[in-house]
């Protein structure tokens, strides 16, 4: 085939012509590892695309065709009125950039193969969800709208907890909204769903948010993006299934534990997304200790590949566990510090290796303060870390309360999310945590701007200014309490928690100790000036 | 200077102080709270008639003044409301609620970008990981405000359409315009770091949005 090239162990292109995802996943499959079955259209059929206007000639047949290579790989038909075939389709950034159409889940789901996956699984919830999250996730990734725009359609069928009238009512609002936006109705022939999704995936990357993050870090545009298409597992199958992201270390600390987050009964981007609630991953040991193991053993052999930490996207079917994408781990501040050392010491590495792969500059975060480790029983919620400090105080629940309160005290102001309407009480706390919003939100935005520690996109934070209260991790905490905030790690703790500047001191020593060991000179005073000296000299000595 | 839309509102007094009435409390309620100086340079008037707007305001109990350790104007829990009820009904007068709503829609196609900036500016990507920008490469920070200058452009549609809507939005850019030009002559705190920057009367805009159209956050 010219356009497209089936998943297996022995594809052996570069990422340039198949993309960082689907070459993640042919490593996947070399480690033996379960992958579901999958086929990824090329950079270069993007290239033609954008140039041309319109798909290559030869694209469509080579899609049918690849299609039943998954048909005939799964058992299943596309579209298919007995045991349909649904699958998924990802841009093939191993990072994906903002503005791009990263994911549609359930392609296939027309509404005949929906009421065939109902007949066959006696479960018509669960067939509805599917259909349902195909066409929000179709609507939400769509140029221009918004992901937040979506959420009519998601809040009045929220998986789940919708009954089949609710999903049914919240289908034909879906559909209607992507009528409007799409200017047609979104196909219901499981081929041409498939080809509009990979055409919208190709669009999407002239979409002008993709071109000016594009100018910003300096990539080329002309590099066009591979689209992966794979057989969908269902992690909304039933009470032995779901979804979850896992690291092989800890991200925070760097400690040699697997840590992550996990959602049962759920399905694709909702871990990822934040937007519901999901559990620890010490969780999916108490539940579903098989899938538990066998994700242990899936860490362990994709850490041996990267030789660094990692990061898993997985989902599980009823009690089986498949891998969706890993990379290597990229932790940063005290924790890549950590992970390179222990690497090292374990002899998976170099110390020349450990030497680099640590950034100079970001050597000073190393020293930011962070709740210790004892505090973590603590934890009310995580989101994401948007301005590294820990700043500790009484809770307020709006900017007025924090500017009044501010008069007696430290406080941490805790907003469902920000407008300018909070800059007042921004001003005011000594510390900001939200419930949405990720590191571009207004909150983060402002926070860094003033240098408050802040956490964002707190998943399961609920804010009641009404009633002064703040509920999250299955407590309820009233105003006045006290709180902390860690904007590295994303945690909102509750109390006063003890804090750490040198929760990588060891580790830091012992780098740069062997930074002194390789530089010439003798050492400089500065850490960061000692390790780029190493750096340089290492570079030096590999030519 | 933009003069003020002249329409009909069942305030008291003459319609250009009303038009000034409806006008502070739109910047405080989209705004937040703010200095007589801010309100006046926010609305286009002078100090001495946003200071005799506020106090007007003030009698009918709309909105107060806040005392140390942040002073300013702000919006009491009347002043809100009435303000969600005027805005409303002046939207409906107008007959611009389309106009606004699809100028809107299209200016949250731009909204992430705006973002996606604010964040580029803040936090610079070395080797493949944020860190913070602290300024010393002025060839990204020039290509951050190139971006900018890029996304002020492509938005200028959006600002006519709603000032052709409802004039008072053309002060959006005239301040976002402002912004942008001193930013560029090298007072960068008017990227995001200012109360008259680009990033807070990009989100001031955002918010009168969704106040004008009665949207909830």
């Amino acid at each position: 085939m010219r356009w497209i090239r089936p998943l297996s162990a022995d594809l052996d292109e570069g990422a340039d012509a198949l993309g960082a995802k689907a070459h993640g996943l042919v490593a996947l499959h070399r480690l033996g590892l379960p992958v579901p079955p999958a086929f990824v259209v090329t950079t270069e059929a993007c290239r033609r695309f954008l140039s041309e206007g319109r798909p290559p000639d030869g694209l469509r047949e080579e899609l049918a065709g690849a299609v039943r290579g998954l048909e005939a790989a799964t058992g299943r038909r596309f579209g298919g009125e007995h045991a349909p075939l649904a699958v998924s389709v990802r841009s093939g950034a191993g990072v994906s950039m903002p503005g791009m159409m990263s994911t549609v889940l359930d392609l296939g789901l027309t509404s005949r193969a929906t009421a065939a996956l109902a007949a066959e699984t006696g479960d018509a919830r669960f067939a509805l969800e599917s259909r349902l999250r195909l066409l929000t996730g179709f609507a939400a990734a769509l140029p221009g709208v918004p992901a937040d725009a979506a959420a009519p359609g998601d809040a009045d069928g929220n998986p789940g907890v919708g009954d089949t009238d609710r999903l049914r009512a919240a289908i034909a609002a879906a559909e209607e909204r992507i009528e409007r936006r799409h200017g047609r109705p979104f196909p219901d022939d499981a081929a041409e769903q498939l080809e509009t999704a990979v055409e919208a995936v190709f669009s999407s990357w002239d979409a002008p948010r993709a071109r000016t993050y594009r100018e910003l870090n300096g990539i080329p545009h002309d590099l066009g993006t591979a689209v992966v298409v794979q057989a969908m597992v269902f992690g909304n199958r039933d009470g032995r299934s779901g979804t979850g992201v896992a690291f092989s270390r800890d991200p925070g600390t760097g400690e040699n534990a697997p840590s992550g987050d996990v959602l049962f009964a759920r399905q694709g981007e909702d871990v990822v997304s934040g937007r519901e609630p999901s559990l620890p991953l010490h969780e999916l040991r108490s539940r579903e200790p098989s899938v538990a193991d066998a994700l242990g053993g899936a860490l362990a052999r994709a850490e041996g590949h990267f030789r660094d930490a990692c990061y898993v996207e997985f989902t599980f079917e009823s009690g089986g566990l498949w891998l969706l994408q890993a990379r290597p781990g990229r932790f940063t501040g005290a924790a890549g510090v950590r992970v390179a050392v222990d690497l090292a010491e374990a002899g998976v590495i170099t110390r020349e290796e450990a030497l680099l792969r640590v950034p100079p500059q970001g050597i000073r975060n190393v020293r930011a303060p962070r709740i210790t480790a004892g505090a973590q029983a603590d934890v009310v919620g995580r989101g994401v870390g948007a301005c590294p400090g820990v700043a500790v105080g009484r809770l307020a629940t709006t900017s007025e309360a924090a500017v009044r309160m501010a008069a007696d005290g430290p406080v941490v102001l805790v907003r469902p999310e920000t407008s300018p309407d909070d800059v007042r009480g921004l001003a005011a706390a000594a510390g900001i945590a939200t419930a949405r919003g990720g590191a571009a939100s207004h909150a983060a935005v402002v926070a860094r701007s003033m240098g408050r520690p802040a956490a964002v996109g707190i998943a399961g934070l609920e804010v009641d200014a009404a009633a002064a209260t703040v509920r999250a991790g299955g407590r309820t905490l009233a105003e006045g309490d006290v709180v902390a905030v860690d904007g590295a790690g994303g945690e909102l703790v509750l109390g006063d928690p003890a804090t750490t500047t040198d929760t990588a001191d060891a580790h830091l020593r012992t780098l740069l100790a062997w930074a002194d060991d390789v530089s010439d000179g003798p050492p400089a005073d500065d850490e960061e000036p000692r390790l780029r000296a190493a750096q340089a000299a290492v570079r030096r000595s590999r030519g | 200077m933009t003069p003020p839309p002249p329409a009909p509102d069942a305030a008291p007094g003459p319609d250009a102080d009303a038009d000034h009435g409806l006008a502070v409390l739109h910047t405080l309620r989209c705004g937040g709270h703010a200095d007589t100086g801010r309100v006046a340079e926010a609305v286009g008037l002078t100090a001495p008639e946003a200071e005799s707007a506020l106090i007007d305001l003030a009698v009918d109990g709309l909105v107060t003044r806040h005392p140390a350790p942040f002073p300013g104007w702000g919006l009491t829990d009347a002043g809100r409301a009435a303000h969600a009820e005027r805005t409303a009904r002046r939207l409906e007068e107008s007959g611009a609620r389309d106009a606004v709503a699809a100028a809107f829609e299209r200016f949250l196609e731009l909204n992430p970008e705006l973002l996606d900036l604010c964040t580029a500016w803040q936090l610079k990507p070395v080797d493949g990981t944020p860190a913070v920008n602290d300024h010393s490469d002025p060839d990204y920070d020039a290509r951050v405000l190139d971006r900018f200058a890029d996304l002020h452009r492509r938005a200028a549609p959006v600002y006519s359409e709603l000032a052709a809507a409802l004039p008072r939005f053309d002060r959006y850019r005239v301040r976002l315009t402002d912004a942008l030009d001193r930013a560029r002559a090298g007072a960068t705190e008017y990227v995001a770091d200012h109360t008259a920057s680009f990033h807070t009367v990009w989100a001031e805009l955002h918010e009168d949005l969704l106040a004008t159209l009665g949207i909830p956050r």
